[in-house]
């Protein structure tokens, strides 16, 4: 197949371009002097090779250097293509949660905003979700990509989105704090917001993060109202470990289906999990060709892991609007086969990367 | 089978209100030579947030029956196959994870038996003496107090340096609290063992959990029962000072004063036991030594002792020394050293490490004298045999005997005992001629633990 630059990257990710195309394509239009944005302009400069020579396919994505520390800094309209000129939509501007210091500042453009949410929206109703039903999405909003995402989520399924808002940063500040009391009484307020939402309104869609469904689970009028009328509770935003997921969904949740989500602001969009999983086996996350690859690396080598391994994670976003290759998340995966002659690997059983606890016990008996 | 024969890890499981929990991917203990022995599984938050919801539903255990009850799980603690595991089995792997001699794990198996088996009568000791137990107790009718729970739920988050730790719990358990105990990662089995003895006398399952955790799920834990005790350091003590509902359970700093008046000489067997049996491991064994004149003899006599303790791997018969992992006794050994600076070392100059070949090593008693009852190095603990000895005069008052769970006062002088009873921070007293480690039921650790879990309520009128 062949394409014309410009409408290879104007397709969307069901038209089944081919990914090593689309990539070219990509590094035609963000390192040509007409179309590039200036950030990216200038960055190739100081690159160690040509992107419109080098880059021929996704593996070589690889060749950039992970350079998203420096969204902390640049000012966001050095980051849309000029290629774009006066017609380019700026819908969002995202700011990733800051656990890694001062966020990095993401663009969404309008195309990239509907490419995100046919995404999206095909993966849900692949799960059987229903249409028209209301949602309530308690999830980070304001700077966040993950609150957009569900509401857009919703507003695709044709159903009316109810949210409550959370600020992450100001609970991880509180815990880093060491005020884990205040940290509580904030859960316990979006426990109370959620409860007046679930209590009085007919919710079909119940999308939360991990520690709010937990929380949940001690609160048994809330349990008894989501598992008899909620008809499927999307989590995401933060990881969920085998074990809590396999409990929420055969003791917590027994009666609604639990679909996960993973998504961060540098992949500028949300992966669904694959269907068909039981709460048993690991939840196993696709990527989306063209324009969200991953990998799953040694930390130490770089080299790909085999299959069935766990290593970091590495994701590429490509598109039109935005390119940010070769991010060293902070997640750890285990590799699997994509499905769906997808490129790039599948990831499983997606989990922060371990924090080593030093054993201080010198002093002291216990 | 006989303990030698362990070879593949054992599964030590959570114990939930609905049964046995296995998790996914358990995580490993590992003992002093850094063999694995066991693997534990590791609830994760929703998993307490479910146990603690069902323990706050459960009924308290019958008072009724409760002494027959715990005398059955006294018995199967100490002689039953708990989680596959027989008496023998059990006391081998809290010896080679705990790091303690096992004689020193086999005789604390008989005295938890009978701790068990007295806890119900244990705990109303501490009942106050206005207050009644049932409230159709006659005295009401004029008026009187009923001795009443402050909650329902108690959390217990449980050390792993000696299993004489879970002694303490089963008198919440036996006043009626639902108990869920977090217990240490390091050495799971006595908790497991204990819970499972007790729920197979007839303990029901949601009265009473087992719930292994990492330390950010402890916490919540903590936060979600009524009332928790917390064993660690003076970090874990400093974070939870301003929490009522928290009990801490720090460092012992347990100390030995003896006077002028007293012949140290014809009570050195106590000081020594004080000092190392154990294996100097626990919170009641002595850290420091106090005396009234010149300290230097007492400080020879008591390195000359424990000079004498051999370093040995666990099992042998004759073994007194705790061991750990050879790193860890290292960085042990050259902490002491740098704890020492500036002291006179009777006993450890050399260090302390007993390297046993295998990865462990046995930690060596020291003896070390300092020139000031003031000097900071008598609060430093160390989980082996190591005692600072100091000297004492009348002009120093009790100031430097402050902050002490155990004062073990070799003296004849009243006035003084007066004012070593009168000072707050001095936990529990022993007169004469008993080792600072002494303990029996009913007779309190750290006040009775019903203080903190009791209160009387006014009532007037039966029903």
């Amino acid at each position: 197949m062949t394409y014309e630059p410009s409408s290879v990257l104007d397709a969307a990710p069901s038209d089944g371009v081919d990914p090593d195309e689309f990539v070219r394509a990509a590094m035609h239009w963000h390192f040509d002097p007409r179309t590039g944005s200036r950030y990216w302009l200038e960055r190739a400069e100081r690159l160690a090779f040509d992107p419109m020579r080098d880059v021929k396919s996704v593996a070589d994505l690889s060749l950039f250097p992970d350079l998203t520390d420096e969204l902390r800094d640049v000012p966001v309209t050095e980051l849309i293509p000029r290629g774009y000129g006066n017609r380019a939509a700026l819908i969002n501007v995202f700011d990733s949660g800051g656990t890694t210091g001062a966020p990095k500042r993401v663009v969404q453009l309008d195309d990239w905003m509907r490419r995100s949410t046919e995404q999206i929206d095909r993966r849900l109703r692949d799960h059987g979700l229903p249409v028209g039903t209301h949602w309530l999405t308690v999830a980070p909003t304001g700077p966040h990509l993950v609150g957009d995402v569900l509401q857009r989520a919703a507003g695709a399924l044709g159903s009316p989105g109810l949210s409550i808002d959370m600020d992450p940063r100001w609970v991880r500040r509180l815990i880093a704090a060491g005020r884990g009391d205040e940290a509580e009484s904030y859960t316990d307020h979006l426990v109370e917001q959620c409860r007046r939402i679930l209590l009085t309104q007919d919710i079909g869609v119940l999308a939360a993060t991990t520690p709010l469904l937990e929380r949940f689970a001690a609160e048994d009028d809330l349990l008894e109202r989501i598992n008899g009328s909620v008809e499927a509770i999307i989590w995401g935003g933060t990881h969920m470990d085998p074990d809590t997921r396999h409990l929420l969904a055969t003791d917590v949740f027994p009666d609604v289906p639990l679909i996960g989500m993973y998504g961060n602001t540098m992949m500028l969009t949300a992966l669904i999990e694959r269907v068909g999983l039981s709460a048993s086996r690991p939840c196993v996350f696709d990527p989306v060709s063209p324009n969200v690859f991953l990998s799953v690396v040694d930390p130490g080598t770089g080299e790909r892991v085999e299959v069935g391994e766990r290593g970091q994670v590495i994701v590429s976003h490509v598109s039109k609007s935005m390119l940010i290759p070769n991010n060293a998340e902070r997640d750890t995966a285990v590799r699997v086969r994509p499905a769906d002659g997808q490129a790039g690997d599948a990831v499983a059983d997606v989990a922060p990367v371990a924090t080593v606890k030093d054993e201080r016990v010198i002093e002291g008996v216990y | 089978m006989t303990a030698a024969d362990i070879t593949d890890p054992v599964h030590v499981d959570a114990l939930g209100p609905r049964g046995a929990y296995r998790s996914r991917v358990p995580s490993t203990v590992t003992d002093v030579s850094g063999a694995e022995v066991a693997r534990l599984s590791l609830v994760p938050p929703v998993y307490v947030t479910r146990a603690l919801a069902a323990l706050r539903r459960a009924e308290p255990v019958a008072a009724a029956g409760a002494d027959a009850l715990l005398r059955a799980a006294g018995e199967e603690f100490a002689t039953g196959t708990i989680g596959g595991l027989g008496v023998r089995e059990y006391e081998h792997l809290v010896s080679r994870t705990s790091g303690i001699p096992l004689t020193v794990v086999r005789s604390t198996t008989r005295g938890t038996a009978r701790f068990v088996a007295q806890a119900q009568s244990s705990a109303r000791r501490g009942k106050p003496s206005g207050a009644v137990l049932d409230r159709r107790d006659p005295a009401l009718k004029a008026g009187h107090a009923v001795w009443a729970r402050r909650g329902d739920v108690f959390a217990v988050n449980a050390s792993g340096n000696h299993p004489g730790v879970h002694r303490q719990w089963l008198e919440a358990l036996a006043l009626g609290y639902r108990v869920a105990v977090r217990p240490s990662r390091r050495e799971p089995f006595t908790a497991h063992r204990l819970i499972g003895a007790l729920h197979r006398a007839g303990v029901r399952e949601d009265q009473l959990v087992l719930l292994p955790t990492d330390h950010a799920t402890g916490d919540a834990l903590i936060r979600g029962a009524d009332r928790a005790v917390v064993y660690g350091g003076d970090d874990v003590v400093a974070r939870h000072a301003h929490d009522p509902r928290v009990l801490t359970q720090g460092p012992g700093r347990t100390k030995i004063l003896v006077t002028a008046d007293t012949d140290w000489r014809q009570h050195l067997d106590t000081i020594i036991g004080s000092v190392a049996d154990e294996g100097g491991t626990a919170c009641v064994n002595a850290t420091a030594v106090l005396v009234e004149g010149d300290p230097a003899p007492l400080a020879e006599a008591v390195a000359d002792r424990l000079s004498q303790l051999p370093a040995l791997p666990l099992q042998d018969a004759r073994a007194v020394l705790p061991v750990c992992p050879l790193d860890r006794a290292r960085a042990l050994s050259s902490y002491l050293r740098s704890a020492a600076a500036g002291t006179r070392a009777w006993l450890g100059s050399e260090g302390v490490v007993g390297d046993l070949g295998d990865g462990s090593a046995a930690l060596r008693p020291a003896v070390h004298q300092v020139d000031s009852p003031l000097a900071a190095q008598l609060r430093t603990e160390l989980p082996f045999p190591c005692v600072w000895v100091a000297p004492w005069s009348r002009a120093d008052g009790i100031a430097p005997l402050r902050d002490t769970l155990v004062l073990s006062a070799l003296t004849s002088d009243g006035t003084l005992l007066d004012e070593l009873l009168a000072e707050p921070t001095i936990a529990n007293v022993h007169v004469g001629d008993t080792p600072t480690y002494w303990m029996a039921p009913g007779v309190p650790h750290d006040s009775y633990l019903s203080d903190f879990l009791m209160r009387s309520k006014a009532m007037i009128g039966t029903l």
